[in-house]
């Protein structure tokens, strides 16, 4: 135990193998820190108790990244003219290699990820996870939902078939017929009188940079508040965070009548029959 | 365990104070008893993006090959409906309006309301309604209980919530088509029902097929729409011919916030015949 041996050769070589391998990261530490960050963001810790359920976050923000990365490769292909949009989609999905399975994953994703955010939406829901101090993650969450349903409304025009126009032709004019605004808006998703190749063209910018811009900010947003705050623990859980005291007593049905007033926080909760 | 928070006897704590002290517990609880989240909420998050992904590429490639073939293009009527349909061309005659699914239960709401009255309710009042409650639930609902049997008030909304959107969806996915082709079969019925003259006839035809009975209803014939109004007997209000013309080619000019398209691209001599058509109406005789 005394006696330290020096080092064997194997041990040394493995010793500067190890430094080099950790050289970029150490380099990249130094510098910004974002290692620190990751590994903050990896080793947090969660509830113990954290279910399937929550997945479906991280399932939606797949589904996004999917449509990211399908859309960017359409764009490679998809021409936002009158004369060439329809003719580009036709190109995409019967000749370009692959090309079917990208468009076919991109309009396909769409679906998936609405009803993964409405999924997620219910568990959130469900788990009470929208009281406080998450209030402000909800309404950033809302947000998402109703830019990813714009998203939707925006693409659906861009084949430039049959579907494509008069479903947006409707569309346009509903929103027309809100009140103060609704004329306002009509026109500015038209881009003119007629919807033609200037819609196309604002269809297009919209549905692919500035809502999604706004998204990919948003769940920015959305992800640090989730790792600021952490997750809720399923409220069924028998060793919930930040609920031990109220599991310890036994919730009466009517306190004071049939057992006593029970203390510590399960008292300072509004009594039953309370509303929501 | 955490303590529970100090308080003065016979003062409760408020509820932020109550709060505060429990989301307290909580970051307590999860350093003390909680996993680290890589490996073990990120090995379930992986699983549930490959499944998420091998799920889009299903869809993909089911709406490819029940869609695609040697004898077709992708116009064809797949398992998940076609690739594309025909080119987008304004003056078409026949058209069948129709968003995406997730759309369905706003597009089957315009069909509960009525022109005029009530069709703003459908169009903006109840969607605007309901996204105001969506944004404001966590300052609705305060309380801190979150267990569901706890939260009858909660639950019963959700529900009520669920049932409502998926009906509407439903409704909006089986509601019945106006095909042209269809349609067009009931012409002879109409001018003897009506007594249409003969000049009325071409009118009737291009009501038929140009799209107009995926809105509005004639004669039981046709699927009402955006809340637009029967028009078995609109002669009877004897609007005149050139009403109907300006009408049909800007509705939005002659009716403020009509949603109903403009169908100028149709041309003078064909929306005259509709005109025709349109004033000869006058109900069952
Ligand atoms: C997308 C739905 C839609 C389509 C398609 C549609 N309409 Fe309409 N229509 C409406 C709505 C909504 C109204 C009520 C608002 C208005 O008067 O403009 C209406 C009103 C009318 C009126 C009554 C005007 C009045 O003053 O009472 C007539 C006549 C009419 N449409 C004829 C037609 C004809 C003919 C066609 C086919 C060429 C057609 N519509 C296609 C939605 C539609
Ligand atoms: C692009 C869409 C979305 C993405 C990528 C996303 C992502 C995530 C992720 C990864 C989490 C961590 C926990 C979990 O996975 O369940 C989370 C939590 C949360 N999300 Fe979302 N989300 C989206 C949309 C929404 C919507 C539409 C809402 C509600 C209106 C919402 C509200 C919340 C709330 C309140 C939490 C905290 C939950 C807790 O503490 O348990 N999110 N989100």
């Amino acid at each position: 135990m005394a006696y330290r041996r020096p080092p064997t050769k194997a041990q040394l070589r493995r010793q500067r193998m190890e430094a080099l391998v950790n050289y970029p990261l150490d380099w990249l530490e130094e510098r910004s820190g974002l290692v620190g960050g990751v590994r903050y963001f990896l080793f947090r810790k969660v509830p113990g108790d954290v279910n399937w359920m929550q997945t479906l976050g991280s399932a939606a923000l797949t589904a996004f990244i999917v449509q990211a990365v399908t859309g960017v490769i359409l764009a490679m292909y998809y021409k936002p003219t009158p004369n060439e949009a329809y003719r580009s989609i036709q190109n995409i999905t019967d000749h370009v290699t692959l090309g079917w399975l990208v468009r076919g994953m991109h309009r396909w994703g769409a679906s998936v990820f609405i009803i993964l955010m409405f999924l997620h939406m219910g568990r959130v829901f469900l788990f009470g996870a929208y009281k406080y101090p998450r209030e402000l993650n909800w309404i950033v969450g809302v947000l998402i939902l109703v830019l990813g349903m714009m998203e939707g409304f925006t693409g659906y025009l861009l084949p430039w078939d049959q579907t494509a126009y008069w479903a947006t032709v409707v569309g346009i004019n509903l929103n027309g017929t809100a009140p103060f605004l609704g004329p306002f808006i009509a026109q500015f998703l038209r881009a003119g009188q007629e919807i033609g190749a200037d819609t196309l063209t604002r269809f297009y910018s919209l549905h692919m940079m500035l809502i999604p811009g706004g998204i990919i900010a948003l769940i920015g947003l959305h992800l640090y508040l989730v790792v600021r705050l952490g997750v809720t623990s399923p409220p069924w859980s028998k060793e919930a965070a930040g609920m031990a005291l109220a599991d310890e007593e036994p919730q009466p049905l009517r306190p004071g009548l049939t057992r006593p007033v029970p203390r510590g926080i399960a008292a300072a909760r509004p009594e039953a029959g309370g509303s929501k | 365990m955490a303590a529970a928070p100090q308080r003065h006897a016979g003062v409760k704590p408020s509820r932020l104070e109550e709060a505060r002290a429990q989301f307290a517990r909580y970051k307590e609880d999860v350093k003390e008893r909680g996993k680290p989240f890589y490996p073990y909420a990120m090995f379930h998050d992986t699983v549930m993006s490959l499944v998420v992904v091998s799920v889009i590429v299903g869809l993909a490639a089911i709406w490819k090959w029940t869609s695609y073939g040697p004898h077709h293009d992708g116009t064809h009527q797949g398992l998940l409906g076609p690739e594309y349909t025909a080119p987008a061309d304004p003056g078409t005659t026949s058209f069948v309006p129709r968003p995406d699914w997730y759309f369905y239960f706003l597009f089957y709401l315009l069909r509960i309301f009525k022109w005029p009255e009530s069709v703003f309710l459908g169009t903006v009042g109840v969607p605007t309604i309901c996204l105001i409650l969506l944004f404001a639930l966590p300052f609705i609902d305060v309380r801190r209980e979150r267990r569901l049997l706890h939260r009858p008030v909660a639950v019963v909304a959700a529900a009520l919530t669920i049932l409502s959107m998926a009906v509407l969806t439903w409704k909006g996915a089986t509601a019945k088509e106006a095909l042209a082709s269809e349609v067009i079969a009931d012409v002879p019925n109409w001018v003897k029902a009506e007594k249409l003259p003969q000049n009325a006839v071409p009118g009737a035809r291009l009501f038929a097929t140009a799209g107009c009975t995926a809105c509005h209803t004639y004669l039981g014939t046709g699927s009402s729409n955006l809340g637009a109004p029967d028009l078995t007997q609109i002669g009877t209000r004897n609007l005149g011919i050139d009403f109907q013309i300006r009408h049909l080619k800007c509705p939005s000019c002659v009716v403020p916030g009509s949603p109903m398209p403009k169908f100028e691209s149709l041309g003078e001599e064909r929306l005259r015949q509709l005109a025709i058509f349109l004033e000869a109406s006058k109900g069952k005789q």
